[in-house]
């Protein structure tokens, strides 16, 4: 098992490895440089400024002393904003993108799995149609329309909600309510129509009727028999989930101005703030990479089926 | 082999009828129609073929359709509402009049009423009590606090009773403003422009879905955004499903070596935060169509790749494909003429998953301001464009999100219901 572990985990390395290289070389062969500003200094001035950030390298050497920089976790300075280098900017916004991405995975696993269950044992009921409907919304209807109009809604109409601002601001904890219920949207549907798949596929099989047969109750054979078999496709879908929880943040946190990583990805790609834009797909692609990597982990664990070789 | 020939004779002195065991004719059924014939069956999912035709058609005709242009600014236009049957002139000239009221209201030429004194009077009267503490005996003068709430109260009824008075229009504006409102009067009935060659009375058009920033009208950008978004989704995801045919097609059917390599390179590719990629992509190399096309359909191709893969190793042991290669076809042959035909079913059905997809990829690129730029629009840079604008103007926001979200119902219960038809047994129902 331990072997297992292990494997999988040198077996991320590739994939970080390669998505570090394109985004490198991308952002290099990208037209305009970080220091193309309207007004250009004289050029000895820009020559020591490329100096003393080893642009004037050839790209293959900067390449290795960018990879060298990282793997001992060493973002580099920003290009863009000369207070800090790039490893403070992400210790200060990660933290809350990751705790609005869990609060949101959170309340689409929860919210998801229940309304799954309670559909699939109320099959074709109002409960189970209402569900639905909104488990269709939340997949057809992109989240930056739902975003927008809960904002419209609940902020600008009706004045429950601050329209934005975070915890550490005046409004405390409810500002974190609606950028988390946009976010939370889209997998909470796919959540709710695949464990209530899953369920009804369940309670039809063999060994279920089995266990009625035998006079087991209800409640006996969900809790222990069922359930079990139909929450694995939900841990299977845990790893895509947060991938787009991750993706519609950089949406979400403009739209509620959300002081997360998803600020800097679209500004630092457009300033071509080069280490700054390398840092935020870094820190995303190591998130993904480690999510996905966990979930395979529980599921191995969930499911006897899967053996480790 | 004479048992067939004489077999095959028969059939055709039968003219081709084919029978079954009780002799009696039938007629043959192919995979789309026994498809069409459970897809009309499917109410919601006709209900979205009949959204997805008009809205194609609207598209289609987008150039001849009676709708002003979408990319025409009128700057005394900018910002209407939306207004069924009253023209833009009177919808500029109620603005200039409540502009003005509202103005000279403030500088206090308004006609009080009895009524308007005596709310005021009361209001007034009411706060006095109120904070004329009955401890410090009446009479006694009142704190400087309890004054300025007096005063504050008064402010307060003074503007609520000023602005029923500019609604009721009893302001009096002194002749500069008349005459400024009669100017008005006078080039909205006259003012015309020259608009395709033919002389245009422009303000008296009516702005049904209401106008934007620029004064441009409304229903045009929310049809001319449709056609651009229907567009990018139709051809996105048929690049995107014809790439997924031929990598999914060739690892299914060689197999071995190349079967691993294009599989580990989708793996890979899967395990990417590719709408990252994309987006330093769009915002790094400037905001093309062509490129957006390139970058979303490199990474869209996968899940089509897996599947069609999977069909075909399941067809490639049937035995029509055995007698194609005894035959002496050749791969290609065997591939892109037996395998990937009885593929289409499938194919049919990810195109039009995959459409919705490739238009909500591209809204949010929009959204984000890197996809679609000015002056042509998609219904993700109208919705990312009115955002900001929403408290005041929120028709913007309003009518291209519930176009577009109607729009992406309507092509899920489709692709839902296609689904089910071609392939009744489906297990991802997902």
């Amino acid at each position: 098992m331990t072997k297992y572990i292990i494997r999988r985990l040198i077996g991320l390395i590739p994939t970080l490895f390669i998505v570090v290289t394109i985004s490198f070389f991308l952002i290099r062969i990208a037209p305009g440089g970080p220091f193309d500003a309207e007004r250009r200094p004289p050029e000895q001035v820009m020559k020591n400024i490329q100096a003393k950030f080893h642009l004037d390298d050839p790209l293959h050497v900067q390449y290795l002393r960018y990879m060298g920089d990282i793997v001992r976790g060493d973002l580099g300075p920003s290009f863009r904003y000369q207070d800090h280098d790039v490893n403070y900017y992400i210790a200060n916004s990660l933290p809350n993108s990751l705790l609005l991405g869990f609060i949101a995975l959170g309340m689409a696993l929860l919210l998801g799995v229940n309304a799954g269950i309670v559909s699939a044992l109320n099959q074709n009921s109002w409960i189970d149609y209402v569900a639905m409907a909104i488990a269709i919304i939340g997949i057809t209807v992109p989240l930056f329309v739902i975003g927008p109009v809960l904002m419209y809604f609940f902020a600008l109409r009706w004045d429950i909600l601050p329209t934005s601002g975070w915890i550490t601001g005046r409004y405390g904890w409810v500002t974190i309510i609606m950028p988390a219920v946009t976010l939370a949207m889209q997998p909470f549907a796919t959540i709710a129509r695949l464990s209530r798949a899953s369920m009804l596929e369940m309670l039809r099989s063999d060994f279920i009727r089995t266990a009625q047969s035998k006079g087991l109750r209800d409640s006996v054979i969900i809790r222990r028999h069922v359930l079990k078999g139909s929450l694995l496709p939900v841990v299977s879908y845990v790893g895509p989930a947060f991938a787009s929880i991750v993706t519609g943040s950089v949406v979400v946190e403009q739209i509620f101005r959300v002081p997360g990583l998803g600020r800097f990805f679209v500004q630092s790609a457009l300033n071509r703030d080069y280490t700054l834009i390398m840092g935020t797909v870094i820190v995303y692609s190591v998130i993904l990479v480690l999510m996905n990597f966990i979930v395979d982990i529980i599921y191995s664990f969930l499911d006897p089926r899967i053996t480790y070789k | 082999m004479s048992n067939n020939e004489t077999n095959k004779k028969s059939r055709l002195q039968e003219g081709l009828q084919a029978t079954n065991e009780f002799n009696q004719p039938v007629k043959g059924t192919s995979l789309y129609k026994d498809a069409w014939r459970r897809l009309k069956k499917n109410k919601m999912a006709i209900a979205g073929l009949v959204i997805v035709i008009i809205y194609s058609l609207l598209s289609l005709f987008a150039p001849i359709l009676p709708i002003y242009s979408y990319k025409e600014q009128q700057m005394d236009h900018i910002h209407l509402p939306p207004s069924f049957g009253q023209t833009a002139g009177e919808q500029m000239m109620e603005r200039k009049i409540t502009e003005l009221t509202t103005l000279a209201a403030k500088e206090g030429r308004v006609e009080w009423t009895k009524e308007d004194e005596q709310h005021i009077e009361q209001a007034v009267e009411e706060a006095r009590e109120k904070f004329t503490d009955p401890s410090s005996a009446g009479g006694e003068s009142l704190t400087r606090k309890e004054k300025d709430a007096i005063a504050d109260v008064e402010r307060q009824i003074t503007r609520e009773r000023r602005d029923i008075a500019v609604q009721e229009g009893r302001v009096n504006l002194n002749e500069e403003e008349k005459a400024e409102l009669e100017a008005l009067r006078e080039r909205i009935a006259n003012e015309t422009e020259i608009i395709d060659g033919e002389e245009e009375k422009i303000h008296e058009r009516t702005y049904l879905f209401g106008t934007d920033y620029l004064g441009r009208d409304m229903v045009a950008r929310t049809i001319w955004g449709g056609q651009m978004s229907i567009a990018i989704g139709l051809i996105g995801g048929i690049t995107s499903v014809f790439i997924g045919l031929f990598f999914g097609a060739i690892a299914g059917y060689v197999g071995g070596k190349t079967d691993y390599i294009i599989m580990r390179i989708v793996d890979i590719m899967y395990s990417m935060p590719y709408m990252m990629l994309v987006i330093i992509l769009m915002a790094l190399f400037g905001r093309s169509i062509i490129l957006m096309f390139l970058a979303l359909s490199l990474v869209s191709w996968l899940t089509v790749a897996r599947v069609v893969r999977g069909q075909i190793i399941s067809l490639k042991n049937s035995e029509y494909v055995e007698a194609a290669r005894s035959m002496g076809a050749g791969s290609a042959r065997i591939i892109f003429r037996h395998l990937v035909p009885n593929t289409f079913g499938i194919i049919i059905v990810y195109t039009t998953l995959r459409i919705p997809v490739f238009i909500q990829m591209e809204a949010f690129l929009s959204f984000l301001g890197l996809g679609i730029s000015a002056p042509y629009a998609s219904w993700g840079s109208l919705i990312g464009d009115a955002v900001e604008g929403m408290r005041a103007y929120p028709w913007r926001l309003f009518f291209p999100a519930v176009a577009m979200t109607i729009f992406l119902f309507a092509m899920n219960f489709l692709g839902d219901g296609l689904r089910d038809a071609f392939d009744p047994q489906s297990k991802n129902k997902l």
